[in-house]
């Protein structure tokens, strides 16, 4: 049973999840509500944003997706944890809310990059970070694609983490396996050194509700899945990066653009996928000094000097 | 009900199978579409790489054989191709997305059929004369010399081997954003409509450089977009009445008398949630994927994720009948919404009479509702029941506990395996049930 420190079966916890909604009053079973909640709520962060199809993703499937999402928002929202937009050492639980204000520009034709960076850190306000999709859409016949996304949205949920347990991790790792089939797992692996790298500073944001050690195994999920983002964002900004260096092809200004966050999405994507062991490797020693937070625009810094010598050279 | 059940004891049969044997499925040859013609003698299959495939009934002699004919290749040809829509740098697939059939005319036969985004009408005519004999022209086609003439004859027409011939003599493009998921001919055979996830437009049949937008429930935000149209068909009588169906499991009977722009309904169907139902999956599964006029005209069918709902057009708050189709399902949701099964769309259809209904499941399986004797059955299409004259065994999922012999485990199931598009011949018990990549004729064994 929840709560009581015993190792849940897999098969345990997806009955639960499979289970109709339990009426959040209950003790226990309000856990498993609540973990129940933020697995769908991941799983559909995952759907929206982890999938660059070659044609027009479904428009149905996108607004059901959404819609999915802005209930669980509203919950949330309704539980009373709305709280002031992210600071390190506030409590987590708006985390998700605070994300999810974010993803509704799925719709959004292209969400410019100036969107993104008062989320890594500062207090700004969330209204102030958020596109409106009325400058966007073009006109009527610009269907909405589901390209760009504000990597502020993956950072703030590979927020959630736990201290790991080792003992635990590998059985962790088969319920990723087992969830995200195919071909996200080996984007999990891929990316979720990239979270754990952009969002050292953020701390532990956990939900506050539950028991620490009944979540471990659901917390490793959250921690890789939403780490597929990163990639789906760099890779969104990397096409849009093309378009542009098709039509100003004298003129590439984008790679010095500086904006932190930016260059945080663009510089993940250059990064090579990792292997399992690498996944090993950084999710081990969490408990570990961070990584400071400037440590990625550090290395787009490098990668800008490097192509400034390239471009001077020649 | 062993043996029997779905409609008057109908004694289901395989009677035949189109389609390549080996388990390896070729993207292009999955089937997208299954659609008999008015007399049933023709039935049509697009794939996902484009192609219309026509098969036709023998016609036999009814009084010796035992079944009706069988149905061979008519006509094969590439409907659509794939195209790229270079604003948005994207594919637009060349998948077939429905083909609706026009009532017969004259000697050559007429569909439409649509992708994402272009409905083409195509001719299908048929060749089996040629002429022969002529004065100045050899047989094949050269020029004679016409010093070389010395007779006159009058040439005549020749049977040949019977050639058909599909040609395009309409394309209706470039009239939608969102891609189209329903086409409808009207009961006045001269228009039709196209439904996209967020416009319907009605066309005329000849005037392809004009639609007339009839429905449009675009918000001006499209953050503010929480519905998409699913379904829509025209009333197979009343040539002004057509319903919509959405996401949210509503459906809209529109009357195209009231107003240019049908935006607001006629009549709005809907039925309350079950609240001991409640899930996060509520919204989800009650979208609905097909919307059906009975051939009376008096009642709707549609189809969301578990069941099968059989509407009054007089009575908006609730359907009249309900059919569950996998309620075994439901505890399973969670892992649906995660592998997308849940977005699945299957299609659904009546026989001719009205008295049954019939729609797809997993595994390969196809269930039909007698809605007289309230009876129903599980089929699979498999290539086991090979045999043709061999009756279908009855199938059965066991939702949980002690399984039973025969039965099929809900864990066992293969979510794979989707049967989403099934047809019912308008006159006769014979059905084509399409599996991934394979078209499955199953006939009536007494006749």
């Amino acid at each position: 049973m929840l709560g009581k420190g015993g190792k849940r079966k897999f098969d345990e916890h997806e009955d639960g999840l499979e289970g109709k909604i339990v009426s959040p009053a209950d003790g226990p079973s309000r856990v498993s509500y609540t973990l129940q909640r933020q697995t769908i709520f991941n799983i559909s962060l995952m759907k929206l944003y982890n999938h660059r199809p070659l044609t027009e993703p479904s428009l149905q499937k996108t607004v059901l997706i959404n819609n999915m999402l802005r209930r669980i928002q509203e919950e949330l929202k309704q539980e009373g944890n709305l709280r002031p937009p992210f600071t390190p050492s506030s409590q987590p639980s708006d985390s998700l809310s605070d994300s999810y204000r974010e993803a509704p520009p799925a719709f959004t034709h292209l969400t410019p990059p100036s969107a993104h960076p008062c989320d890594l850190g500062s207090t700004t306000p969330l209204e102030a970070c958020l596109t409106p999709a009325s400058l966007l859409e073009a006109d009527d016949d610009t269907f909405c694609t589901l390209q760009a996304v504000q990597p502020a949205a993956s950072t703030r949920l590979s927020a959630p983490a736990l201290p790991p347990e080792k003992d635990s991790f590998s059985s962790a790792l088969d319920e990723i396996e087992e969830l995200c089939p195919t071909s996200t797992s080996t984007e999990a692996a891929a990316v979720a050194p990239d979270s754990s790298k952009g969002t050292p500073g953020e701390s532990r944001i956990q939900k506050s509700e539950g028991p620490q050690e009944g979540r471990t195994d659901d917390s490793r999920l959250l921690d890789s899945l939403p780490g597929n983002f990163e990639i789906t964002t760099s890779t969104g900004f990397l096409t849009d990066l093309t378009l542009d260096d098709i039509l100003f092809a004298d003129i590439d200004t984008s790679m010095y653009d500086f904006d932190p966050c930016t260059s945080a999405s663009g510089t993940a994507s250059k990064m090579a996928p990792v292997s399992a062991d690498d996944l090993l490797k950084t999710l081990a020693p969490y408990s570990s000094q961070p990584v400071a937070p400037s440590q990625p625009f550090k290395m787009d810094l490098t990668e800008l000097d490097h192509i400034m010598e390239v471009l001077v050279g020649s | 009900m062993a043996g029997a059940g779905g409609g008057n004891d109908i004694q289901w049969c395989f009677s035949q199978v189109k389609g390549a044997v080996d388990d390896d499925v070729a993207e292009a040859d999955i089937i997208s579409t299954v659609e008999f013609n008015h007399s049933g003698e023709l039935l049509a299959t697009g794939d996902k790489g484009g192609r219309v495939v026509i098969f036709q009934q023998e016609q036999e002699n009814k009084i010796q054989s035992h079944s009706r004919g069988e149905y061979n290749v008519y006509s094969t040809f590439q409907s659509h191709e794939p195209e790229f829509d270079y604003l948005k740098s994207l594919e637009i697939e060349e998948k077939i997305n429905k083909i609706r059939w026009l009532p017969q005319k004259n000697a050559a036969q007429f569909l439409l059929s649509t992708n994402d985004k272009t409905i083409k009408l195509w001719k299908i005519s048929e060749r089996d004369k040629r002429p022969e004999g002529y004065n100045l022209k050899e047989e094949d086609g050269r020029y004679r010399d016409p010093t070389t003439v010395t007779t006159l004859r009058v040439p005549v027409f020749r049977p040949m081997d019977l050639m058909v011939e599909a040609s395009p003599r309409r394309i209706f493009a470039n009239a939608h954003t969102y891609h189209i998921n329903s086409i409808s001919i009207n009961s006045d055979y001269e228009t039709y409509l196209s439904a996209d996830d967020l416009r319907i437009n009605l066309w005329h049949l000849e005037i392809t450089d004009r639609s007339f937008n009839i429905v449009d429930i675009k918000p001006a935000n499209m953050e503010e977009l929480t519905e998409v149209i699913t379904a829509a068909e025209f009333h197979p009588n009343s040539c002004n009445t057509f319903v919509y169906s959405s996401s949210k499991g509503t459906i809209r009977l529109c009357d195209m008398r009231a107003s240019a722009l049908c935006d607001r309904h006629s009549k709005l169907f809907e039925e309350p949630e079950d609240p001991s139902n409640r899930s996060f999956f509520s919204e989800i599964i009650s979208s609905i994927s097909d919307v059906k006029f009975s051939h009376s005209g008096r009642y709707m069918m549609t189809r969301d994720y578990l069941s099968v709902k059989i509407w009054d057009l007089n009575m908006e708050n609730r359907p009249v009948e309900t059919y569950q189709v996998h309620e075994y399902l439901r505890s399973k949701l969670c892992s649906l919404y995660e592998n997308d099964c849940i977005f699945d769309k299957f299609e659904c259809c009546w026989n001719g009479s009205d008295s049954v209904v019939m729609t797809g499941s997993y595994n390969n399986f196809f269930r039909m509702f007698d809605r007289n004797t309230k009876r129903d059955i599980t089929l699979e299409a498999s290539r086991e029941n090979n045999k043709p004259r061999t009756v279908l065994k009855p199938r059965k999922v066991c939702a949980s506990g002690k399984r039973k012999k025969d039965e099929i485990s809900v864990d066992s199931l293969d979510f794979n395996k989707k049967i989403l598009h099934t047809a019912w011949h308008p006159k006769e018990n014979i059905i084509a049930v399409a599996t991934t990549n394979n078209l499955y004729i199953f006939q009536d064994k007494g006749n």
